[in-house]
């Protein structure tokens, strides 16, 4: 694990040794090269997990996520250099330099062996995130939307903290190699149900669940393309991974304590992706539809049966990627109109006939198109909850249909009819951008030819 | 030689000048015809002067046009006010529809555990769940 932590601590040291020409190229350059070494843990050849030391190890379920967080920082690099370029040279560096952190704190949550070191590096992302959404976000809605976010996670993950703390004095220890034998199953009083939820409150706010999901469309829209583009793909995952890790010690009380939330994320899934539908802001639409697919995760991490880990785990590489995508596509939009309404920017597809490709792309995997890994991700999750009752098809068949419903009422806003007459001298795509939706789909298509890869320990 | 009389249709309103109506209007009307007349002929002039100036990089900005996404994004919550029959919709299909489902699947599932209990149900071919 070293391998990768220390070369990305080491990418700090050379964003500020290089030359103002090289910074952009060496850190790209460099942090490409860290995410083909994580892609090597890819390969894992038990459902046993692959340790490396008493501190870190990968998993079925956290290499893919590790894989996606090290191949999103050369993205989230090629994205942030144009909106970067007239900033001071300290400036461009101290950026770099909280992504970079960012990256080297969700390397270690992602393969930590243990929870409370998972936690600390869990609330430690925090910081980085709020720098770059409070100091270079572009709205003066920022300052809230940071508010927000901080502290709806920190007011979710204090009970976590407790909670593992009391689990920790009560178990010994906390390894997760060491966890999985020594739990014993909840007693059945009102003490176990709020360590249950104390444990689950974190991992819940940060997905987010439906009722608790206010941080995330302020946080998303007022980001910088970098911090919206982690945000979507590895944070909310961050929430993901946790809850999957942290019911090994809750024992049998997941089958009642879940109800309310499963509740609030079936009828929350829906009702995300209706707004979305009435959204005027682009990326406020795409914050909603991340909402609304992490609920999908929720619902599938809440059931606990098989197919329904394998989904949730697939689901959550897939919308990574794919959200990622559609954030870049509309910081595409963003940087040439300077303006986030999707009304304003419409009928690019005769402008810019090759991003129209890309958006095309994107919103077809955005609703779950087969064979993608996302349709592999919804339908498990589908089928696992049809088994968990057989009323909830309605609930999925009608989300289903409103995601392909906004989705295409996104491309077709965005892409089709006449042009505005204002977007007639934009710039045409830069080659950066073309490479950055190439490098998010490809690793996409990909994963539909060997899907087994990203469906975790279960498979 | 006789022209068919004139019908307006939904893309080819009757002009001015063809409705009788027009021929009788008072001073008034005519005043106010002519305010709104310079109000739109001054609204143009600007655009006309954004669109075609060459130093103009990007949208031309309609203050119309931000208040509304203002409106419709960032400014809801300042001017909501708990009423009663606000908190009424907000109790009825915010959480109505939660308790709703709530009750829905808990009867689903513990009907479903009832046959397993009894051994009623028929789960031989199921492999996938």
């Amino acid at each position: 694990m070293l391998k990768i932590i220390l070369p990305t601590m080491m990418l700090m040291p050379l964003t500020w040794a290089s030359k103002p020409n090289m910074i952009w190229i060496n850190t790209t350059a460099y942090s490409l090269l860290i995410s083909l070494i994580s892609l090597t843990y890819l390969n894992q050849l038990s459902d046993n997990s692959q340790n490396f030391s008493m501190l870190f190890f990968t998993d079925s379920l956290s290499a893919p996520l590790l894989a996606l967080t090290t191949w999103l920082l050369p993205l989230m690099l090629m994205a942030s250099q144009f909106h970067l370029s007239k900033e001071t040279l300290a400036r461009k560096k101290l950026y770099i330099t909280m992504l970079i952190l960012l990256q080297l704190f969700l390397i270690m949550a992602f393969s930590a062996m243990e929870l409370i070191l998972f936690y600390i590096l869990f609330e430690a992302t925090l910081m980085p995130t709020l720098v770059i959404i409070t100091r270079w976000g572009n709205q003066t809605e920022r300052l809230n939307a940071g508010l927000y976010f901080l502290f709806y996670t920190l007011v979710g993950s204090l009970p976590l903290l407790i909670a593992l703390l009391h689990t920790q004095n009560n178990l010994g220890s906390l390894n997760f190699l060491m966890m999985q034998y020594w739990t014993q199953p909840l007693p059945n009083s009102w003490s176990s149900a709020f360590l249950w939820l104390a444990c689950m409150m974190a991992f819940m706010v940060k997905m987010p669940l439906y009722g608790l999901h206010l941080w995330l469309p302020k946080a998303h829209v007022e980001a910088p393309i970098a911090g919206s583009m982690v945000l979507a793909a590895v944070l909310l995952k961050l929430g993901g991974y946790g809850m999957m890790r942290i019911t090994t010690l809750l024992g049998p009380l997941t089958s009642f304590m879940a109800y309310p939330f499963m509740m609030l994320s079936l009828w929350g899934m829906i009702m995300t992706s209706s707004i979305c539908l009435r959204q005027t802001d682009l990326k406020s639409l795409i914050a909603y539809s991340s909402v609304s697919h992490m609920a999908l995760v929720i619902v599938a991490v809440l059931i606990q049966t098989p197919w329904s880990y394998m989904g949730a785990t697939a689901l959550m590489v897939a919308h990574g990627l794919t959200s990622s995508m559609l954030f870049c596509l509309a910081n595409s939009n963003y940087e040439r109109i300077h303006s986030r309404t999707m009304i304003l920017a419409r009928g690019l597809q005769t402008l810019l006939p090759l991003m129209a490709a890309w958006w095309l792309l994107a919103s077809l995997t955005n609703l779950a198109l087969p064979p993608t890994i996302n349709l592999i991700g919804e339908l498990f999750v589908v089928v696992a909850t049809f088994s968990w009752s057989n009323i909830t098809i309605a609930l999925m068949g009608t989300n289903i249909i409103i995601t392909a419903l906004y989705s295409l009422y996104m491309l077709i806003t965005t892409q089709r009819g006449k042009y505005t007459d204002h977007v007639k001298s934009i710039k045409p795509s830069f080659t950066r951008e073309n490479a950055l939706m190439a490098l998010h789909l490809l690793p996409l298509l990909l994963l539909s030819l060997n899907p087994k890869m990203i469906l975790g320990p279960i498979y | 030689m006789s022209f068919p009389k004139y019908e307006s249709s939904r893309l080819a309103t009757q002009p001015a000048t063809l409705d009788p109506a027009e021929y009788n209007v008072s001073p008034e009307a005519r005043k106010a015809q002519a305010e709104r007349l310079a109000i739109r002929s001054r609204l143009k002039r600007e655009y006309l002067l954004h669109y075609n100036d060459p130093s103009r990089q990007g949208l031309i900005e309609d203050p119309a046009l931000i208040r509304w996404t203002y409106a419709r994004s960032a400014n809801i919550y300042p001017n909501f006010r708990p009423t009663p029959k606000t908190s009424l919709l907000g109790a009825l299909f915010g959480f109505g529809p939660l308790f709703f489902w709530f009750y829905v699947f808990k009867t689903d599932r513990d009907k479903k555990e009832k046959l397993i209990q009894e051994g009623k149900l028929d789960r031989t071919l199921s492999i996938s769940y």
